[in-house]
C-alpha cells in the first residue's frame, strides 16, 4: 500500500443517507475523486457506519457496524466520505465504540488515520481545485457541526466553491449554529428540532441567496424540508454536486 | 389514540409555544453569548488559560481526599465549623439545625445553586424560618413562587414587564416606575432592612481554598457580603468539587469563570471568607459554618463522570445550546438545565426519571467548545445514552427501530433489497419530489417536508453503471 | 457506624483507586500548575503598573472614576472637589482607620456623619490590582466591611505603593504581609451592578452605585 502513489486507491463510503435519499452526491464524489487523480472503488456491500446506533447509546450495535466497515475498507489507501458526521464517526468515534476490544482498536485507529471527509480530502490531501466550472447564482453555506467541530472543516468547502465561476457565496448568519437535525433527535424531539430548523431556515432566507449548500446530507435534508414546508424558493444541494459540475441539476426535494 | 406524553416533551412543547419566554431567553442568553465572544476575543491568552484551568481541576479531582482534609483542617484552624453531608436531605437538615440552634427567625440567602440542589428553600419554609433571597434574580424568582431557570441568571425567563407586575404587587413600597433601574432600586429598598435584621446568612461558594480554609464568593451586586456580614451566623453550603489548592489557583479559574459567564473580566465583588469575626474585627459573623456536600459527587468520581467535576458553573454551555435557547431552563425540570444539567441531573435524580435530558440534544458540540475547562459534554451525554440503552429505558419503538436497522445494515445481502423496496415505497408518497406525510415518519413530516428519494439507491445505480460499462 | 465525613472520604478513596493515585507530591504538583502563569493571564498595557491600574479602573469594564494625589494630606480637598456641585449636602462617613481619621477634613466642604446606609463612605484600601482595576480591603478593627457595601457612593484611597500588577501578585503580597488571614478579603472591582432583568445593566443593585478611586503617592503608613 503506497500512500505516496500518484494514483491512490480510494474506497468511497457513500453513507446510508446518500445511498437511500440522494445518490447524486455519491456520483459527484466519484467524479471529483477521479478528477483528483484517484483510483476509486465502491465496496458494494457497504451499508451504514453505525452513527445512528452509536448516538442512541446502542454501542454494541454500533460496534457490529464498525467492525463490518473496517473489514470492508481497511485495505484502501484512503477512505473518503461525503459527510462530516459519518467521517467523524469513523475517524473519532470508532475507537470509542470498540473501546473494549483491543484487537479491533488497532485496526480502528489505522482506519481512522486514513479516513477523510470528501472536501477536506480534495483540498488538504490532493490539493485539488475544480477547473472550468461556471454556475451563475447566489449561494450560502451551512457548516455542519460534526465536520466543523470534530474535523475542522470550514475553509475547504469555501476554497472549492470559490473556484466556481459566477458563484456568489454569501455569508450565512449563524453558519456554525446547529440546524437541529442531530440524527434521531429530529424525530424523537421533533417539536424542538422544528424550532431550531425554523431559525436556520429564516437565516437562510435572510441571505437572499438562491441556493443553500453544505457538506452533510442530514442537515441539508432537514433544512430543505423546512424551507419547502415554508414555501421557500431556496434550492438546496450538497456542495460536492456544485463542485462536480452538477449544480444545474435538481435540488433536494425537487422532481428528479 | 394519544399516547401519554412524557413530562419533558410536554414541558418543552409548552415552552416552545411561549413567545414571551423566547424573547426573554434571547435577551439574556443571546446577550451573554455575544458578550462572552467579545471578552474571549479580548483575552488572547484564553486558550492557554483554559488548558491550565482544566489541569487545575483535574489535579484537584485526582486528589480530592487530600484537599478535603487539608481544607477542613485549615477551616477549623481559622475558627470555622465544618460539617459533612452525604445527601441533599442531610445537608438541608444540618443547615436547619444550625439555624434552630441560633434561634433564627429570618435567614438571608445569597445565590447558591447548590442550595437549590439540596432543596434548601423548601426545607427552610417547612421549618417555619423566613427565607429572604438577596440576589436580585433569586428575589424575583422567590416572589413569583418559581425556581431558577438558569444558573447565572435565575430569572432569565422573566421579561421586564413581568418583573414590574411582580414588584408592584409584592414590594412594600411600589417601584417608582416600570423602567428597569427603578425596578432594581425598588428591590434594593425592599431588601435593605432585611439584610441588617437577619439572624443567619447563607451563601454558597464559588471556590473552597484548601490551604487557608477560606471560602470564595463572587457577585456583581454585593449581596453576598451584605448577606454574610451582618448576621450572627454565616453558613456556607458547597459541593465538594469546589476545592482548589490556593488563592492563586482560584484566580486562574476566576479568569475563565467571569468571562465565560457574563463577558466581564472580573466580578465586582470577589471575597474570601475565612473563619468567623476575629475578636477585634469591626464587623462580621460570630459563627462560621461550612457544609461540605457530596450528593452524588463521589459517585460521579467512580462512574466515569470525573470530568464533570471540573464544572465551575459559568453557564456558557447553556447560553450556546440550541435546545436550551428554544425551551429555556424550566423545561428541563431540574435544578441544573442545559448541557451541564443534562449530565448532572441523572446523577442527582436518577436516570429513569431524567433520561430524556441527555437524549434531547443534537450532540453538536458547541457546549464543549465554549466550556472554559474543556468538559467533553457530548461524550458524557452519549455515555448516559449508553447507560440508558443498557438499562432498557428507551422506548420500545426506538429500541426496535435501531435494532432492525442495525440488523439489516449488518447483513448487506438483505439490506440492498430492503432499501430498494423502501425507496420505491417512499416515492409513493411523493408529490413533485416532496413528501408531506408518510407513515412512521410523523415526527419529521409534522413540521417538514421529506425530500423524495431518487428512483434507485446509489449502490444499485452504481452497480448498474458498472455492469453497463462492462458490456 | 461511619460518620458522614468518614463515608465521604472512603467513597473518594474507593473511586480514586480506580484511577492513578497521586502519591505524596500533591503540593508539588499544585505548585507546578502555577508555573508560567504569565502565559495564562492578560498582559498589562504598559510597564507602568499604577498607570495601567488607573486606566483599567476608569475604563468601561470597571467604570470607576479615578484621581491621583501626591500625598495623603491632600485627600480631604480631593474628596471635597469630587463631591462639589452635588445637590445633596456632602456628609461623609470615614473608615475608622487612623490615617483617615488623623486628616484635617475641616476645610474640605464636607461634613462628617455616622450613618453610611445609602450615604458616602470614604475608605482606605490596602492594595490595588492593575490587571483588574480592583481595590482590596481586609477586614480588621479599623476596616468594617459593611461600610463598603451599605453606602451609595464609595470613595476609596489606595496607596500607589500598594498597587500590584496581577491578581497573583496580590496573593503573594497578602501571604507575605505578615498578618494572620482576615475574616474577609474583599476585592472590589467597580460599583455594584446587576444584569438580572433582561440582561440590562443597572448600577447600585445592593452595593454602591458609584465608585471613586484616589491613588495616593505618599503619606500612607505601611
Amino acid at each position: 500500500m503506497n500512500t505516496r502513489s500518484d494514483r491512490p486507491r480510494v474506497g468511497l463510503f457513500a453513507t446510508c443517507l446518500v445511498d437511500l435519499a440522494r445518490p447524486r452526491v455519491g456520483f459527484a464524489a466519484l467524479r471529483l475523486l477521479e478528477e483528483a487523480g484517484c483510483s476509486v472503488e465502491v465496496p458494494l456491500d457497504q451499508t451504514c457506519c453505525g452513527q445512528p446506533a452509536f448516538n442512541s447509546g446502542a454501542t454494541a450495535h454500533a460496534a457490529d457496524l464498525a467492525r463490518q466497515l473496517i473489514g470492508q475498507f481497511e485495505s484502501f489507501d484512503y477512505v473518503v466520505v461525503p459527510s462530516g458526521s459519518c467521517a467523524a464517526m469513523i475517524k473519532v468515534h470508532y475507537v470509542e465504540a470498540l473501546a473494549g476490544e483491543p484487537k479491533w482498536l488497532a485496526r480502528a485507529e489505522s482506519l481512522a488515520a486514513k479516513t477523510w471527509e470528501l472536501m477536506s480530502f480534495l483540498v488538504d490531501v490532493r490539493g485539488y481545485r475544480p477547473a472550468g466550472l461556471a454556475l451563475a447564482t447566489t449561494a450560502t453555506y451551512h457548516d455542519s457541526c460534526s465536520g466543523l467541530r470534530e474535523l475542522g472543516i470550514s475553509k475547504q468547502p469555501r476554497e472549492l466553491l470559490a473556484a466556481v465561476d459566477g458563484l456568489e457565496l454569501r455569508p450565512l448568519v449563524g453558519n456554525d449554529v446547529c440546524c437541529g437535525f442531530g440524527g434521531t433527535f429530529c424525530v424523537k424531539y421533533a417539536a424542538i428540532s422544528n424550532a431550531i430548523v425554523g431559525e436556520k431556515a429564516a437565516a437562510v432566507e435572510g441571505t437572499g441567496a438562491s441556493l443553500l449548500l453544505g457538506g452533510d446530507l442530514g442537515c441539508l435534508m432537514n433544512t430543505a424540508g423546512k424551507l419547502s414546508r415554508l414555501g421557500s424558493k431556496v434550492r438546496v444541494m450538497h456542495a460536492a454536486e456544485v463542485i462536480a459540475g452538477m449544480g444545474d441539476g435538481p435540488g433536494i426535494g425537487e422532481e428528479g | 389514540m394519544r399516547v401519554d406524553v412524557p413530562p419533558f416533551k410536554s414541558r418543552a412543547k409548552a415552552a416552545l409555544g411561549d413567545a414571551v419566554l423566547k424573547t426573554a431567553i434571547d435577551r439574556t442568553a443571546g446577550n451573554a453569548e455575544k458578550k462572552r465572544a467579545i471578552a474571549v476575543g479580548d483575552f488572547p491568552q484564553f486558550p492557554a488559560a483554559r488548558v491550565r484551568g482544566r489541569q487545575i481541576k483535574d489535579h484537584v479531582v485526582a486528589n480530592l481526599g487530600h484537599y478535603l482534609v487539608e481544607f477542613e483542617q485549615n477551616a477549623i484552624r481559622s475558627g470555622a465549623k465544618v460539617h459533612w453531608a452525604r445527601t441533599s436531605e442531610e445537608a438541608s437538615r444540618i443547615v436547619i439545625d444550625i439555624c434552630r440552634a441560633a434561634g433564627a427567625k429570618r435567614v438571608t440567602r445569597s445565590k447558591s445553586m447548590l442550595g437549590e440542589e439540596i432543596g434548601l428553600p423548601h426545607a427552610l419554609e417547612t421549618a417555619g424560618i423566613e427565607r429572604v433571597e438577596t440576589d436580585l434574580a433569586e428575589h424575583i424568582v422567590q416572589l413569583a413562587g418559581e425556581t431558577p431557570s438558569h444558573i447565572v441568571w435565575p430569572a432569565m425567563h422573566k421579561t421586564r414587564e413581568q418583573v414590574a407586575t411582580l414588584f408592584n404587587a409584592k414590594h412594600a413600597v411600589r417601584p417608582d416606575s416600570d423602567a428597569i433601574p427603578d425596578l432594581v432600586a425598588s428591590a434594593r429598598r425592599d431588601l435593605r432592612k432585611k439584610f441588617l435584621t437577619a439572624d443567619v446568612g447563607i451563601s454558597g461558594a464559588n471556590f473552597l481554598i484548601a490551604d487557608t480554609g477560606a471560602v470564595c464568593t463572587v457577585t456583581n451586586e454585593g449581596n453576598a457580603e451584605l448577606t454574610t456580614t451582618p448576621p450572627r451566623v454565616h453558613i456556607v453550603t458547597a459541593g465538594i468539587e469546589k476545592l482548589v489548592p490556593s488563592v492563586d489557583h482560584a484566580f486562574a479559574l476566576l479568569r475563565l469563570l467571569v468571562r465565560s459567564a457574563t463577558g466581564g473580566d472580573f466580578t465586582q465583588y470577589t471575597t474570601f471568607h475565612c473563619g468567623p469575626k476575629r475578636p477585634d474585627d469591626a464587623d462580621g459573623p460570630e459563627e462560621f459554618h461550612i457544609v461540605l456536600v457530596d450528593n452524588g459527587r463521589t459517585r460521579m468520581l467512580g462512574e466515569g463522570l470525573a470530568e464533570m467535576l471540573r464544572c465551575i458553573r459559568c453557564g456558557a454551555c447553556m447560553n450556546h445550546c440550541v435546545v436550551y435557547r428554544q425551551i429555556g431552563g424550566h423545561a428541563y425540570g431540574a435544578t441544573y438545565p442545559g448541557p451541564m444539567g443534562s449530565v448532572l441531573t441523572p446523577v442527582i435524580d436518577g436516570l429513569a426519571k431524567s433520561h430524556d435530558l441527555p437524549n434531547a440534544c443534537t450532540l453538536n458540540g458547541r457546549c464543549a467548545e465554549v466550556c472554559p475547562v474543556e468538559i467533553p459534554l457530548p461524550t458524557l451525554l452519549r455515555g448516559w445514552r449508553d447507560k440508558s440503552w443498557k438499562e432498557g429505558l428507551e422506548p420500545l419503538t426506538v429500541r426496535a427501530g435501531i435494532g432492525i436497522w442495525a440488523y439489516f445494515a449488518c447483513h448487506p445481502r438483505l439490506y440492498r433489497p430492503a432499501t430498494a423496496i423502501s425507496v420505491r415505497w417512499m416515492r409513493l408518497f411523493s408529490k413533485g419530489g416532496r413528501i408531506s406525510w408518510m407513515p412512521l415518519a410523523g415526527g419529521w413530516t409534522e413540521y417538514r417536508d421529506f425530500p423524495a428519494p431518487q428512483r434507485s439507491t446509489f449502490i444499485s445505480s452504481y452497480r448498474a453503471m458498472r455492469k453497463g460499462s462492462q458490456q | 457506624m461511619m460518620t458522614a465525613r468518614e463515608q465521604i472520604l472512603q467513597a473518594v478513596r474507593d473511586a480514586s483507586r480506580r484511577q492513578e493515585s497521586a502519591g505524596d507530591n500533591v503540593a508539588l504538583e499544585a505548585g507546578r500548575l502555577l508555573e508560567g502563569i504569565e502565559s495564562c493571564r492578560p498582559a498589562l498595557p504598559s510597564v507602568d503598573v499604577v498607570g495601567s491600574f488607573m486606566a483599567r479602573a476608569a475604563g468601561p469594564k470597571v467604570g470607576a472614576s479615578i484621581d491621583r494625589i501626591a500625598s495623603l494630606s491632600l485627600l480631604p480637598s480631593a474628596v471635597g472637589r469630587y463631591l462639589a456641585g452635588r445637590s445633596k449636602s456632602a456628609e461623609i462617613v470615614l473608615q475608622p482607620t487612623a490615617p483617615l481619621l488623623g486628616l484635617d477634613w475641616s476645610g474640605a466642604g464636607v461634613s462628617r456623619g455616622e450613618n453610611v446606609d445609602d450615604g458616602i463612605a470614604v475608605g482606605l484600601a490596602r492594595w490595588g490590582i492593575a490587571e483588574t482595576g480592583s481595590v482590596v480591603f481586609h477586614s480588621s478593627r479599623d476596616t468594617p466591611i459593611l461600610q463598603a457595601f451599605l453606602c451609595a457612593l464609595h470613595i476609596v484611597a489606595v496607596p500607589a505603593r500598594g498597587i500590584v500588577a496581577h491578581l497573583d501578585d496580590y496573593a503573594l503580597a497578602a501571604r507575605y504581609a505578615g498578618d494572620p488571614a482576615p475574616r474577609n478579603a474583599c476585592l472590589i472591582t467597580g460599583a455594584s451592578g446587576t444584569t438580572d432583568i433582561e440582561g440590562s445593566l443597572v448600577k447600585g443593585a445592593h452595593g454602591p452605585r458609584e465608585l471613586h478611586i484616589i491613588v495616593v503617592d505618599n503619606g500612607i503608613p505601611s
